[in-house]
């Protein structure tokens, strides 16, 4: 009886634990600056910033935001990041990309660069700006081999923060016409009795689907 | 007795053998071959024929960096890729492009200009040096123009970068690849967008 009472009362530790990591808490904030809506013919380019000396915008993430946008309701057409800065080639490098929408009118200038981007369809051009990181690791593991068998002990734990901006940049009127910021942030637990289990918060992913959930609606003019 | 001796001995030379080549992994040089596909340029071609000669310390340009006990760690070979990214450049920059072997073979073919691409300067920043969640490239050119007679017409110094995240999955190899990919494009980007911009190239132009 005591037993089964002790057993009871690890799972409740580690139901709460579940719960606990499976909680991500993110913040949404939208700032629009102009009217959007987008024709089936036309289709959206997301592009990560990668100026920044220290960090740069991941391609995972940009293509994990631009694979939300295309899919289900109201969906909308999206350029892969690499074919575009290719297609695009020298004119989206990190070093020549436009940082502004005057930079853009300008680029527009060019023949070549015009004719592409008439190619690609390309109505609005989101600009993925931002990093993931982790903090506040603590908590130990030891793991042992030995003839008998192997385990591992101890508990980690760590935050995780995405903090990603997405700016819209309507190519037809060459203007910023809203920018949307994403901030994620979420704790992941490791406890290890034997076996290592972890509860991994999924910071990344929910940052990712909702900023793709309201870049969609924000594009459609919803 | 003896064959459980035998046994032990055997065991022993295994542990050894793995022990050494554990030991001869971990001091060992990391070859890192650069290699990478680079895109045409969108830019417009300029009608002059131009000779480009790449010299044997650009075709055969390697970069060692060495670990902070003094032994080397990586050994990184770029000349290919950079003559590999110059064949996709230059023909997209200039009406007509000869590959020649020489100079003098160059002033013999009546060409428009010789071209002459240098590397003077090749860094390398890791993370674990520099505390940052970086690959970094850099690498410093020395561009020259001659007229199809030898003489100069231009020399001027062009600077590259190149950096990648780090990633769980990745090897620092891929990633040294990765920052150097992304620095020849740096390189092509501004080497075709500033060519004209040149003081020198400009003159020279405007005499044509």
């Amino acid at each position: 009886m005591k037993h089964l009472r002790g057993r009871n009362r690890l799972g409740s530790a580690l139901l709460i634990l579940v719960s606990l990591a499976c909680c991500t808490t993110t913040t949404i904030d939208e700032f629009r600056q102009g009217e959007t809506g987008i024709e089936s013919n036309e289709s959206v380019v997301i592009l990560g910033r990668r100026q920044a000396s220290d960090y740069e915008t991941r391609s995972e993430f940009v293509e994990c935001v631009g694979e939300g946008m295309a899919q289900g309701e109201n969906s909308i057409s999206i350029v892969p990041e690499q074919e575009f800065i290719d297609a695009m080639f020298p004119w989206f490098e990190p070093r020549t990309a436009p940082l502004r929408t005057r930079d853009l009118e300008r680029l527009m200038t060019e023949v070549v660069v015009a004719d592409r981007m008439t190619e690609f369809g390309v109505r609005y051009i989101v600009w993925l700006d931002g990093f993931t990181e982790t903090s506040d690791r603590s908590g130990s593991m030891s793991c042992v081999v030995s003839p008998g068998g192997a385990g591992c002990f101890g508990f980690g734990s760590w935050e995780d923060d995405a903090n990603y901006d997405a700016r819209v940049w309507d190519v037809n009127s060459l203007t910023n016409v809203g920018t949307i910021s994403t901030d994620a942030t979420g704790q992941s637990y490791l406890p290890a009795f034997v076996i290592p289990i972890p509860l991994i918060a999924r910071v990344e992913a929910n940052a990712c689907s909702r900023l793709a959930t309201q870049l969609k609606e924000f594009v459609n003019g919803s | 007795m003896r064959r459980k001796s035998g046994l032990m001995r055997g065991r022993v030379r295994t542990a050894l053998i793995l022990m050494a080549a554990l030991y001869l992994t971990a001091c060992g040089v990391s070859n890192v071959v650069i290699e990478g596909s680079f895109p045409t340029p969108n830019i417009n071609k300029l009608p002059i024929t131009i000779a480009v000669h790449y010299d044997a310390a650009l075709r055969e340009f390697a970069y060692i960096e060495y670990s902070e006990t003094g032994t080397e760690e990586y050994n990184i070979a770029s000349g290919q890729s950079h003559i590999e990214l110059f064949g996709t450049l230059l023909p997209a920059m200039f009406d007509g492009v000869i590959v020649v072997a020489s100079i003098e073979e160059a002033q013999a073919l009546g060409v428009d200009a010789i071209f002459a691409p240098n590397i003077e300067e090749f860094q390398l920043a890791l993370p674990a040096k520099t505390k940052l969640d970086v690959f970094e490239v850099w690498i410093k050119y020395n561009m020259r123009l001659m007229t199809a007679e030898g003489d100069y017409i231009a020399d001027w110094v062009l600077t590259s970068y190149g950096k990648t995240p780090t990633e769980s999955l990745r090897s620092a190899e891929a990633a040294i690849n990765e920052a150097a990919v992304v620095a020849l494009r740096d390189l092509a980007s501004s080497f075709s967008l500033n060519f004209t911009e040149v003081p020198e190239v400009k003159d020279w132009l405007n005499t044509l």
